[in-house]
């Protein structure tokens, strides 16, 4: 086989989910083999979508996808396992209880008396062969329990070639790696490409970007902004291609005062997710909190919140402590959590707007029955501050859409006053006309001298609203720098750390 | 639509009013055929036997909306039944007798209840495993044998106002209305509906889990103790196996009611329907003298008739139509 062999093709690939921006939107680009492309971009540019679908997960809207000679609407996980795509996963896909050549051979297994039984000896004889071949230290015969992650992510692609796999698609493959494991990962790459196998490589660290890419697609807000040979660019242009967008995006906030330090966090720590982090609040800030996906903000939200036990942290508001003990000490305390995934931590879907908005006014204030006519009232009020469009307050919050679904959740904690509100990722999968008013309704909580924490993985989101902007990048808290003439390409970069 | 016609709409579209329609179509047939069947007599009669079903499926409908089930109930009935029956043997005054009834069944549901919670296990696997428990219990006790009460505590069971109105039907109406205003109108209801959504987003919404399912489990079990009474007034004994199998009743009332086993929804008058169809069928077959093997038959298939129905509604219901219950 050729190098310049072209073993992929991609045209035109659109996905949109539900009526937001298309999650991708006419990307296209080819592979051939033995080739590296690597697929870089920022949390939510479309790069997972692009990988659901070349491993057939999702179907696409438009578009097609070229492989084995034909050109393909859309692909069956099969298909594309059978066309030679495989996907390496991060400690999936591998039975725990079975040994490495098992694994290797699963589906597929040598028998010895006419198929009856399995011939591990045989199995693990080639196991061997595979393993040396590729210069991968994995004994044949171990358990795949006994093995570390990157020992499992080896077997994984060791796994694939033996299936005949022709491209490998690796997701953030050394995100959990050490050192020296990301050295040897490099060199297997390497080694593969060398083989013929042509590899999508999506990652973060843009220094592996460079050392194993041959070219790079740059993804950003699900579009394509180019694909160019590695010796073509630098850091600084593919970091400044992933950010910068249009001056429309960004929300032009009134600015209020700023009053006395109102909120201290500190210390709060969970081995492994959130390590020691520490900050301070004052009245009528909005203190944005940025980072990449499992950089630990929103396990930082849950532990101010109460809502997953704390190794070590306190949290003080006005001087006193306020470290709760579990949500509901919290709410009592005056803390308050939008959380980012609504459908799973916040809605009761089946239940009527009312009793969304009004669950927890009827559960801390009141007596045991309720006053269903001030129920109504409140609910009443408050669908028409936020402009909730619904038909009814007994309307299912599961059929309302994104944005009022979310507007009806922050509905919730506007019933009781508080201290400090949280919003993780307060417009994610909302329209612009519920963001804006979301947006206004955060400016006004600062105005009326709370404190206000934002997580957001939104650029321009987390730069158009945000006092102080706080890194987090693995666990810590890195850098907290006053919202004065920074810029996305700054953020990007402390995001991941270069 | 016009606010008459949504309300129309609603009408039609609940559980509940189908199943009047079903109870109506099949008094009407069983009437044509039997006019025996529309004697006051046998209507009373239905009255007095669904009454205890409508008690324990009340309480079935609190634990099922919130997302658990009980299936224990028959062996409790059994077991407190039982205490209560032997007591009075032994000649212990009424009141104290069924206060003891009542505790055993509460501390029988409260056992479930936090075994449940304690171990994190689904309450219907650990309630499969406590009906072995109370049933021995019950039959260690009584050594098997059957406690009558010889013509003791009649009062409760044989009462009927002006000749027609039974005394423990009017009991189960007041319990149906009871829990009909628990769910609908007060916090506690709240929570049974927000916990049996959607745990995670009421734990956060500031609800306590454990202490509030610990509450509906005990409410289920008062529920199932005022039963076991009211049973062991009407037949004047008592025996480890009285009240098996009623655990399936209700739950099939309870769905037979629109009360999804996904919780989250359903109300108390569905469950009244439910209960009230499933007493007309078991009557209207009695009859039409259908042989009484064929009753079990019969209920059976109506569960399962009564989960396509739902299912089907939910699938309309999702296509557009927001659902009434």
């Amino acid at each position: 086989m050729k190098a310049q062999d072209r073993v992929l093709g991609v045209e035109g690939i659109t996905k949109s989910y539900g009526a937001q921006r298309p999650a991708l939107s006419g990307v296209s680009f080819e592979l051939r083999s033995g080739e590296a492309l690597c697929v870089v971009g920022e949390n939510g540019a479309g790069k997972s979508t692009l990988i659901k679908i070349l491993s057939g997960a999702v179907e696409p809207d438009l578009g097609s996808v070229i492989l084995g000679g034909r050109s393909r609407p859309s692909l069956k996980p099969r298909e594309a396992m059978a066309l030679g795509i495989a996907t390496i996963y991060q400690d999936v896909e591998l039975i725990e209880s079975l040994t490495v050549a098992d694994n290797i051979f699963l589906g597929a297994e040598r028998g010895a008396l006419a198929g009856l039984v399995v011939d591990s000896p045989a199995q693990e004889e080639a196991a061997r062969g595979y393993l040396e071949l590729l210069h991968i230290d994995i004994e044949a015969s171990a358990l795949v329990e006994s093995l570390s992650a990157a020992q499992k992510q080896n077997l994984q692609i060791v796994k694939a070639l033996h299936q005949d796999a022709r491209i490998l698609i690796m997701d953030e493959p050394t995100s959990s790696l050490g050192y020296e494991e990301k050295r040897s990962l490099m060199a297997l790459v390497k080694d593969l490409k060398t083989r013929g196998i042509a590899i999508i490589y999506i990652s973060h660290y843009l220094e592996e970007v460079f050392e194993i890419g041959d070219t790079i697609l740059i993804l950003k807000d699900g579009e394509r902004v180019g694909i160019w040979p590695r010796a073509e660019v630098d850091v600084d242009f593919v970091i400044r291609s992933m950010v910068g967008r249009d001056a429309s995006l960004f929300f032009a906030r009134e600015k209020v005062v700023i009053g006395e330090v109102a909120v201290e966090v500190r210390g709060m720590r969970w081995s492994g997710v959130v390590e020691d982090v520490g900050f301070e609040l004052r009245r009528g800030e909005i203190f944005g909190i940025g980072g990449l996906v499992g950089s630990g903000r929103s396990e930082l939200a849950g532990l101010i919140y109460g809502m997953f036990r704390r190794e070590a942290g306190e949290l003080r508001i006005d001087g006193r402590s306020a470290t709760p003990r579990d949500p509901a000490d919290a709410i009592r305390k005056g803390v308050r959590l939008i959380t980012e995934d609504r459908k799973k931590y916040a809605m009761f879907g089946i239940r009527g707007v009312a009793e969304n908005v009004a669950v927890a006014h009827n559960e801390f204030s009141g007596g045991p029955v309720l006053d269903l006519r001030g129920e109504a009232r409140l609910t009443a009020g408050l669908i028409e501050k936020l402009h909730i469009a619904v038909s009814s307050q007994a309307q299912a919050i599961d059929s309302l859409s994104g944005g009022n679904q979310q507007k009806a959740v922050i509905a919730r904690w506007m019933l009781e006053d508080a201290e400090l509100y949280i919003f993780d990722e307060p417009t994610k999968g909302v329209d612009v006309g519920a963001k804006q008013e979301i947006y206004r309704l955060m400016v006004d909580l600062a105005r009326r001298g709370k404190c206000v924490i934002m997580i957001s993985s939104d650029m321009p989101e987390l730069l158009s609203m945000s006092d102080r902007i706080a890194v987090m990048r693995a666990g810590r808290m890195v850098r907290i720098v006053d919202n004065k003439g920074i810029d996305e390409q700054y953020l990007i970069k402390e995001f991941i750390g270069m | 639509m016009g606010r008459v016609g949504k309300a129309r709409a609603n009408i039609l579209g609940s559980q509940w009013f189908l199943l009047l329609l079903v109870v109506i179509i099949i008094s009407c047939v069983t009437g044509a055929i039997n006019p025996r069947f529309f004697r006051v007599n046998n209507i009373v009669n239905i009255f007095e036997q669904i009454s205890t079903l409508g008690v324990v499926a009340s309480g079935a409908t609190i634990l099922i909306i919130s997302g658990n089930f009980d299936i224990s109930v028959g062996a409790n009935i059994g077991l407190s039944s039982c205490v209560m029956a032997m007591l009075m043997k032994a000649n212990v005054p009424y009141a104290q007798a069924i206060a003891a009834g009542l505790a055993v069944s509460l501390a029988c549901a409260l056992f479930v209840g936090t075994n449940s919670i304690l171990f994190k296990a689904p309450s219907f696997i650990i309630s499969l495993a406590t009906t072995g428990v109370f049933k021995g219990i019950a039959l260690f006790m009584t050594q098997a044998t059957l406690q009558t009460i010889y013509g003791k505590f009649e009062g409760l069971g044989s009462t009927r106002f002006f000749g027609v109105l039974p005394l423990i039907f009017l009991l189960s109406l007041a319990v149906y209305a009871a829990m009909g205003f628990l769910l609908g109108r007060t916090r506690l209801g709240r929570r049974v509906y927000a916990i049996g959504s959607n745990e995670r987003a009421a734990f956060l919404s500031g609800i306590g889990i454990n202490a509030n399912k610990l509450a509906f489990f005990a409410i289920n079990g008062l529920l199932v103790g005022i039963a076991a009474t009211m049973l062991l007034s009407r037949i004047g004994a008592a025996q480890p196996s009285t009240g098996a199998g009623i655990e399936l009743q209700a739950i099939g009332a309870v769905v037979i009611g629109g009360t999804p086993m996904t919780g989250g929804k359903g109300r108390i008058v569905g469950t009244f329907f439910g209960v009230l169809l499933m007493g007309v069928i078991s009557n209207a077959l009695n009859m039409l003298q259908v042989s009484p093997y064929f009753q079990d038959v019969t209920f059976g298939l109506l569960i399962i008739l009564s989960v396509a129905v739902s299912a089907l509604s939910q699938k309309r219901g999702r296509s557009g139509r927001v659902g009434s219950i």
